[in-house]
């Protein structure tokens, strides 16, 4: 079966659908993930995207500068409107820094081998949101140069910060993913910078990934250690992620603030998170699967399965809205009721509508498999999901502050060109520093794709249907597109 | 060949069947049921209270073995919508407990009858001096109510139903097309769900205090329906075990397995309930912080912390580890007393709203329980009794059969 | 090398495929080998039992060092908002338990993953920036799609001709001799 399938989202239950399309081995792995870092030009294209993101990042600069030199009043937030674009954007990029750490730990916790295709590219898209989002509340604190006031570290006023405050926990629980995710990233990539370093062919390549890879050598003895280290960073990952968008929520809910002050926030914002990261995460791999020629690792299987995860957590996020437009009813409290009436037909509808529209109508196409497996579907599906997210968290920010109890201070936040531009530079950075690691980082976790090929070994006696991987008959799959392709047997 | 080749599990040779246990175990368990029945009546006659306490302890023994059935049927709807294979020799009995929902249908009438007793917004003469309760009339009314438990169990019934039968008509004819109808099914299932049971959740006990809201609480229900039926799965398969049945194709792995699920919704409980609590502490807003006034005064303090104890950190730390859950003699252990915290906890959500400030232990909870228990074992093994207790055709079997923790 | 003689440090035999690697570490762990290690671009399920390897402590390690983060971050918050520093905000008291567990679970898992990751580093003995089996040529196909056997000529079994010979019958296609 030398022919290279595209697709391998057939069903038959008795058979698990092939990860690995186009007949690949071991040494074929290598060449195509490694020959992308290696190609001495990558494709033009990747130039003008870059030249764009470099510029839009040079716009975010500038926008940071001429707020640090002139103040916040730069921006349009003002009392009532306290918190505006700068807290939607750091809620924005912290939730699209989710989708990476749910792929690669808590779906390996499950067992879902599918994700050794597109976990490293996932993860590396989780730091660069997540650097986005920390740069949001640093740039609105005001006096950006006394940031560190936030950490619990001796200073010259010898005070120490408020735990009190859920801000603080921000601090810690975004500092905290920061950290494991670089960790858990880094820690991925060791064998696969290794082969990077073992094909260098010049001095610099040689001496940079020599010693990104820590002088890793396979050794099994390491390997054991490695696989357990593994197991343990993805079984604190898990929790891990669940609390960093608890204690996002937090910063709104335990206010009391109608329409921020409710209890089902913590998972509904995870739901929520997880929803805009893998929206995220499926519109950047459509592009670089098609860019790099990378259709036979990142098959339709894996899109189809991203998807599915894409209408399950954007139907949670459509029944949390709908859960909490409710209890406000049930709630009998007038403030509670007003909250949510005034999102919907208030002042602020038609960010209200877009974002229903986007987050609990749209993603409703992926129940057809025809628009989880169609590339234009899903990447336009998927954008406006992105589009709806950050509505999302305007919706809760901005309408619930411009709506004070007492009429006189009601308001009406407009952005200012700072805001938009800053936000726009905001997917600059993100782009900028996704384009350096497809280009100089493996995108592909090699080893681990490795491990689940069937040369791997996996479907030998106690090891067949070890995980999610091959089906139970040894050498099954290598037939079970016979059918499809006319071969006779 | 390879060296590491282990024979496979051959299904033929295994005890597969109840057997000569099904009518045993149907009469114990009917004759537990009895004696609770006879015991309930004879107590809620002498209580001279109209039957106020016989109708709290009933409620918490019905959601507590409904929500164990509610869990169950996530479990079986779960497999099939994540095309799911290790987990293929453990659904029949996730199927069966999840086919006790039509029964429990039957069981909800005393809910009903006692309905006046229960909740006190379908009084109207309550209603009429509340203006709260006004309010919230639209939603809150006997009528609405009755329709809504209809729908709820109508739901219920029908998947359970639904996905017992093909299950067991896939025994019969081995056809992979109906695993397919199962999945294609699981999607909209697993929708009307969650809205049935978190609406049930809203109904049944939150209404009990009709004040009092909070949008988490679907979900508190729900992780803990879910863990107290990952409690009892191991339970089963170690009972059946020790009578000689399914010995060699339920293995150390998917014991390992159901140790995982039941550690992590120990989590998941955990973090629902801490973020209602939290919200709820640090906002203090009086309308919502009394319901957790409650369960701090008085004896319910105690209760209070032997739930964060028992339901949380005990089970946390019984379960972390890799070892206990590969060995089924101790894996039993912690999953038993999570079925009995799941109870504690359904008990704290029902009773502080009657009897503030004291713990109304009495016999009628025990003999609420054991009527309903007797019950509910016996109607499945009743429906047990001579179907097989795998899905022995089902196309992923081999894999389940076979499967390995890394 | 300032004109001394190159020593033997061991033998690295190449394999082609897991199977074959399976086997032959089952042969170099009965002969009774405890100095030697296998080479493989991805872990091989089954590797650990073949070598004899013992689970690693690094669990418990971990274990500790999450607990005395939780401990830690608990009474970080209280010294600090309680006994160092006291303020009053929002009339809230200076210390709770439910308002520090946020920030101790992030120091829990914090300090855990860190400990993760720096004891499995240390363990394993990395960053090393030499290691004799990267003199070979061949060996930079262990991160691509090779798999060998290194033994080290400490170990008390070493014997360059037996040694040699064993890798061989256990289907090494390639027995060659590390030196420096």
């Amino acid at each position: 079966m030398s022919t290279a399938l595209i697709d391998n989202t057939y069903k038959d239950p008795a058979v698990r659908p092939t990860l690995v399309l186009g007949g690949q081995d071991f040494t074929s792995i290598t060449e195509k993930v490694c020959g992308i870092v290696e190609a001495p030009k990558p494709p033009r294209i990747w130039y003008i995207c870059l030249a764009v993101a470099a510029g839009l990042t040079g716009v975010l600069f500038a926008m940071v500068g001429y707020l640090i030199v002139t103040g916040v009043g730069v921006w349009g937030l003002n009392i009532p409107v306290g918190w505006a674009f700068d807290i939607t954007n750091f809620v924005f990029w912290v939730g699209i820094g989710h989708a990476g750490t749910l792929i690669s730990a808590i779906l390996f916790l499950f067992r879902q081998k599918w994700r050794t295709s597109i976990n490293r590219s996932a993860e590396a898209m989780t730091i660069f949101a997540v650097v986005c989002a920390g740069l949001f509340p640093a740039i609105h604190v005001g006096r950006v140069w006394l940031l560190y006031w936030v950490f619990p570290v001796p200073n010259q006023m010898s005070l120490w910060p408020n735990f009190r405050s859920p801000l603080l926990w921000d601090v810690f629980a975004v500092s905290t993913y920061m950290t494991v995710s670089l960790m858990f990233w880094f820690m991925g990539m060791i064998p696969d910078i290794a082969t990077l370093r073992d094909r260098a062919t010049t001095r610099v390549r040689r001496i940079v990934y020599g010693l990104l890879s820590l002088g890793w050598r396979g050794s099994n003895r390491q390997w054991h250690r490695y696989e357990r280290a593994y197991l343990m960073l993805a079984a604190l990952a898990t929790p891990l992620v669940l609390s960093v968008h608890s204690v996002v929520s937090f910063d709104f809910a335990v206010s009391q603030v109608p329409g921020w002050h409710t209890t089902i926030f913590p998972p509904y914002f995870v739901a929520g998170a997880i929803f805009s990261g893998m929206a995220m995460v499926v519109t950047l791999l459509v592009p670089a699967r098609q860019l790099f020629g990378l259709k036979e690792f990142i098959t339709l299987h894996h899109l189809n399965n991203m998807n599915k995860l894409v209408l399950a957590t954007g139907s949670m996020v459509g029944f949390a809205y709908g859960i909490e437009f409710f209890i406000s009813w049930y709630s009998g409290n007038p403030f509670e009721r007003f909250a949510f009436m005034n999102r919907a037909l208030g002042p602020y509808w038609w960010a209200y509508w877009i974002m229903v529209i986007c987050n609990v109508f749209v993603p409703q196409v992926f129940w057809s498999k025809k628009a989880r497996t169609n590339l234009w579907i899903m990447t336009i599906v998927c954008i406006l999901v992105n589009v709806g997210m950050w509505f999302e968290r305007f919706v809760i920010i901005v309408t619930s502050l411009s709506r004070d109890y007492l009429p006189s201070s009601w308001g009406y936040f407009k952005p200012t060109w700072v805001d938009i531009l800053t936000m726009a530079g905001s997917f600059g950075l993100f782009l900028t520093l996704f384009l350096l690691f497809l280009r100089y980082l493996p995108m592909i976790a090699m080893a681990e794709i490795k491990s689940v090929m069937p040369q791997a070994g996996l479907e030998h006696g106690a090891h067949a249907g070890h995980g999610q991987y091959w089906g139970e008959i040894p050498h099954q799959h290598e037939h079970q597109f016979d059918e499809l392709n006319g071969v006779k047997r | 060949m390879n060296p590491m080749v282990s024979p496979p599990i051959d299904l033929a040779t295994e005890k597969r069947h109840l057997g000569e246990l099904a009518p045993m175990v149907i009469k114990v368990a009917l004759a537990i049921g009895v004696l609770g029945i006879a015991g309930t009546a004879w107590l809620a006659y002498g209580a001279h209270d109209g039957g106020e306490r016989f109708y709290r302890s009933y409620l918490v023994a019905f959601v507590y073995f409904l929500s164990l059935s509610l869990g169950a049927l996530f479990f079986v709807v779960l497999q099939h919508l994540t095309h799911s294979g290790w987990s293929v020799v453990l659904r029949r009995m996730a199927e069966a407990v999840a086919a006790n929902l039509p029964v429990l249908a039957v069981l909800a009438l005393p809910v009903l009858f006692g309905l006046h007793h229960l909740y006190h917004w379908s009084d109207p003469e309550v209603v009429a001096g509340d203006h709260l309760l006004q309010g919230k009339a639209g939603y809150l009314n006997v009528r609405f109510f009755l329709i809504r438990m209809a729908i709820y169990f109508a739901v219920w019934a029908g998947l359970s139903r639904y996905y017992f039968r093909t299950s067991l008509r896939q025994d019969e004819t081995g056809d992979p097309g109906l695993t397919l109808k199962m999945e294609r099914l699981s999607g909209p299932a697993i929708v009307l769900y969650a809205v049935t049971q978190t609406f049930a959740s809203f109904d049944l006990l939150m209404s009990l205090d009709a004040h009092w809201f909070s949008t988490i609480y679907g979900v508190y229900f729900f992780a803990g329906s879910i863990l107290g039926f990952f409690a009892m799965l191991p339970i089963i398969f170690y009972l059946l075990q020790r009578s000689g049945r399914l010995t060699h194709s339920v293995t150390t792995e998917h014991f390992h397995d159901m140790g995982k699920l039941a550690f992590a919704f120990t989590v998941f409980w955990a973090y629902i309930a801490f973020s209602q609590f939290m919200l709820i502490w640090y906002s203090n807003m009086p309308e919502e912080t009394g319901w957790y006034l409650r369960r701090q005064q008085g004896q319910w303090a105690w209760v209070s912390l032997t739930l964060l104890f028992g339901h949380f950190v005990l089970p946390f730390l019984a379960l972390i580890s890799r070892y206990p859950k590969r060995r089924r003699g101790m894996i039993v252990v912690p999953t038993m007393w999570i079925l009995l915290m799941h109870w504690l906890d359904i008990y704290w959500l029902v009773m502080p709203e009657a009897s503030e400030g004291r713990v109304p232990f009495s016999l009628l909870d025990l003999t609420c329980f054991l009527a309903l228990g007797g019950v509910f074992v016996a109607a499945a093994a009743h429906r047990m009794r001579r179907r097989a207790l795998v899905c022995e055709k089902d196309p992923r079997v081999a894999e389940s059969l076979r499967f390995e923790n890394a | 090398m300032t004109g001394s003689e190159k020593q033997l440090r061991g033998l690295l035999a190449e394999f082609g495929s897991t199977d074959v690697l399976l086997r032959a570490a089952e042969r170099v762990r009965d002969a009774g080998y405890t100095r030697w290690d296998a080479h493989t671009p991805f872990p091989v399920h089954g590797l650990d039992e073949a070598m004899g390897l013992k689970t690693t402590k690094l669990s418990w390690f971990v274990m500790a060092c999450g607990l005395c983060g939780a401990g830690g971050g608990l009474l970080m918050q209280w010294w600090m908002n309680a006994v160092d520093y006291k303020y009053i905000i929002s009339g809230k008291p200076f210390f709770s338990i439910p308002a520090s567990i946020p920030v101790m679970f992030e120091i829990t898992i914090l300090v855990s993953a860190l400990a993760a990751f720096v004891g499995m580093l240390a363990f394993n003995g990395l960053p090393e920036l030499y290691h004799v089996v990267f003199t070979s040529r061949r060996f930079v196909r262990a991160t691509n799609d090779r798999f060998f056997i290194s033994i080290e000529s400490a170990d008390p079994k070493f014997d360059a001709v037996t040694t040699a010979s064993l890798l061989t019958s256990a289907g090494a296609a390639v027995v060659e001799p590390l030196e420096d």
